[in-house]
């Protein structure tokens, strides 16, 4: 019992950061319709600029988020603006290759400039965690958990309060509309990729005290934002939410009953299954 | 039917004649070779073309983007390579386990995933090929695990006491992929003038107007997948035995999913030479990085020193960018030539005749 909720707390924890991925790939979705095949190579871009940032200048990776977000929502954005725009009327077929080949150039060129070698940040707390009721929690998820559900309330508060956010939320619901409303559609999309890619990157930020830095850390991560969308439901951030956090536990408890390389495997037979039994997702409307 | 190189008999004629030479040549061509290095390239040639053009039958002629090929690849790998290492099997009958393995497999993907469209379809394909390279990792007693299988000796084939092929040199190798290739570019022809291949672009070009036309979707989508599958395994076959060295990183992997839709994407989906311009364009070019050719040739011309920090990049790095390139090359064609090399060569033509007139 006391290893079911071990790993279910833990889960949860890491549920947290991959609902950060997970939002970012679904905003980028419901406002452009295009999926983000360069989402885990952006949280890539995220980890190395942490290692760095906490290598060269010794600042704090969680404080370097401060750096992270806006850079990263700048280059996102920057992204959008010079690729993304020009394929958003194409074949989806098109837009995903066009992903895919980003992600690539992405990877190989941070493995061109900084080598393949495994990077591993290590900060005095680490691997530090504390007791609870005789359940272990490690200090540097729990503060990215924190960091994440401040991040994601300020994101909610955005979205649906400031006007910026409802403009967002109505181009992602009917594009022409919103742009007959006035909406300055192509900004919002800038800004939508920019969230995402922010989103990404800081979710890289987050993780990289416990994860391996290497280049190709990336197409997990892209799998994984998909599973965690789709799960909930293309383009909603409540289901991205509830996804992520679900593949958190489904990873964490898969390794603890089916052996810790088996854990990608049941996160995919747990997508396959939604996928076949319901594809518009835990939170997404019918007809998707 | 429609002729196979041109529109005008003439020119078709013509175009006939030219790929007979050309294939004459092809099967000349280790006669005056002599050149390992040469023969080691155009046998990747033959690989990348086969996958390519497998993955066409399904991507290019029946629309279904599958990511996921490395899992038909892998399979044919496996198979070949497992009961080679593990049973003597001769890789000819292995090939066939290989082919019946990859077929089995495609039944079951493709009953799961057609009920799937569009991105939907791409993820539940890279999904199912990511299963299979964890679980051909993670089953270490079966497939070795992340140490991969090493060929020690092919066994040579004999019928009668007589020895029918034996893997000594890398003639038999490339007379193989050759005679591969050649398969799946006249299956891919055949393929295009049938009934089966008019099924198939009907899917493609609007799959609810087909299936109210009474064209089963389920059916012919399995029919592109099984027949394309089957191919894979081949090319995977060929390079298992040929490389003799296959680990999940290499033949399961989501990057070479990603290459052989690159083949088709660099020379034209949905045409019987697009993988072929691609094979042409993509291998000889990673290769040359690979073996860091470009970089050898910057120092030894003069234009970059070997001890400078830039030559010293060069040396240790470039070897490791083909990947790059492929990067560069498919947002580069995805932005500039949606259609391909061939596509673009004929858009540029139209543009010039019609300049003409």
């Amino acid at each position: 019992m006391t290893i079911f909720l071990q790993s279910l707390i833990s889960g949860i924890l890491i549920g947290g950061v991959y609902a950060l991925i997970g939002i970012g790939l679904t905003i980028i979705f419901g406002v452009m319709r295009v999926i983000n095949f360069a989402h885990g190579d952006l949280l890539m871009v995220g980890m190395y600029g942490t290692f760095y940032l906490f290598t060269l200048f010794n600042i704090d990776p969680f404080i370097s988020i401060v750096i992270t977000m806006p850079f990263m929502f700048l280059y996102g954005g920057f992204l959008q603006k010079v690729f993304i725009n020009r394929i958003l009327g194409s074949l989806p077929q098109n837009q995903i290759l066009l992903t895919i080949g980003m992600g690539l150039i992405m990877s190989n060129g941070i493995m061109l400039a900084f080598t393949s070698d495994y990077k591993i940040l290590s900060t005095d707390y680490s691997s530090s965690s504390f007791d609870i009721l005789g359940i272990s929690i490690s200090t540097p998820l729990l503060i990215s958990f924190a960091i994440t559900a401040g991040i994601t309330v300020v994101l909610y508060w955005f979205l649906l309060k400031t006007d910026t956010g409802q403009a967002i939320r109505a181009t992602a619901q009917d594009r022409e509309a919103a742009q007959l409303m006035g909406i300055n559609v192509k900004r919002m999309s800038i800004i939508a990729f920019g969230l995402g890619a922010s989103l990404a990157g800081t979710a890289g930020a987050l993780i990289s005290p416990t994860y391996y830095i290497f280049p190709q850390v990336g197409s997990t991560f892209t799998l994984k934002a998909f599973v965690i969308t789709v799960l909930g439901g293309m383009g909603s951030i409540v289901g991205a939410t509830l996804g992520g956090i679900l593949i958190g536990v489904a990873e964490s408890i898969g390794g603890v009953y089916f052996g810790s390389g088996w854990k990608e495997v049941v996160v995919f037979v747990l997508f396959l299954l939604v996928l076949l039994f319901k594809p518009s997702g835990l939170m997404g409307k019918s007809n998707t | 039917m429609k002729p196979l190189f041109g529109t005008t008999r003439g020119i078709g004629a013509l175009s006939v004649m030219a790929g007979l030479a050309v294939v004459v040549l092809l099967f000349l061509f280790p006669r005056f070779v002599e050149n390992t290095y040469a023969l080691h390239i155009m046998i990747l040639i033959f690989i990348s073309i086969i996958m390519g053009s497998s993955w066409n039958l399904l991507g290019g002629y029946t629309g279904q983007y599958s990511v996921g090929h490395a899992a038909y690849f892998g399979m044919g790998a496996y198979t070949t390579m497992m009961l080679m290492q593990f049973r003597q099997v001769p890789p000819w009958l292995g090939i066939w386990c290989g082919m019946a393995a990859a077929l089995v497999v495609a039944l079951i993907i493709g009953s799961i995933c057609f009920r799937l469209r569009g991105p939907y379809f791409v993820l539940a394909s890279i999904a199912v090929a990511e299963i299979f390279r964890v679980s051909a990792l993670n089953l270490k007693n079966v497939t070795n695990g992340a140490e991969g299988i090493l060929t020690t000796e092919i066994p040579p084939l004999k019928i009668g006491g007589t020895l029918i092929t034996d893997f000594s040199s890398k003639v038999p190798f490339y007379y193989a992929g050759l005679a591969f290739v050649l398969l799946v570019i006249m299956i891919t022809w055949l393929l295009q003038n049938s009934k089966l291949g008019y099924y198939f672009q009907a899917i493609r070009e609007d799959q609810d107007a087909a299936h109210s036309l009474g064209i089963s979707l389920t059916f012919y989508k399995n029919a592109a997948l099984s027949l394309s599958a089957v191919l894979t395994s081949l090319a995977g076959s060929l390079y298992a035995v040929y490389v003799g060295f296959i680990d999940p990183s290499t033949v399961l992997a989501l990057d070479l999913s990603v290459q052989i839709v690159l083949i088709c994407i660099i020379g034209g989906i949905g045409t019987i030479f697009g993988p072929v311009i691609g094979a042409l364009v993509l291998v000889p070019l990673s290769e040359a990085l690979r073996s860091n050719m470009i970089g050898e040739s910057l120092i030894n011309s003069g234009i970059v020193k070997a001890d400078s920090a830039f030559g010293s990049f060069l040396t240790e790095n470039l070897s490791h960018a083909h990947v790059l390139i492929y990067g560069v090359l498919v947002v580069v064609v995805i932005l500039f030539m949606p259609d391909g090399v061939l596509g673009f060569a004929k858009a540029l033509a139209a543009r010039k005749r019609k300049e003409v007139v």
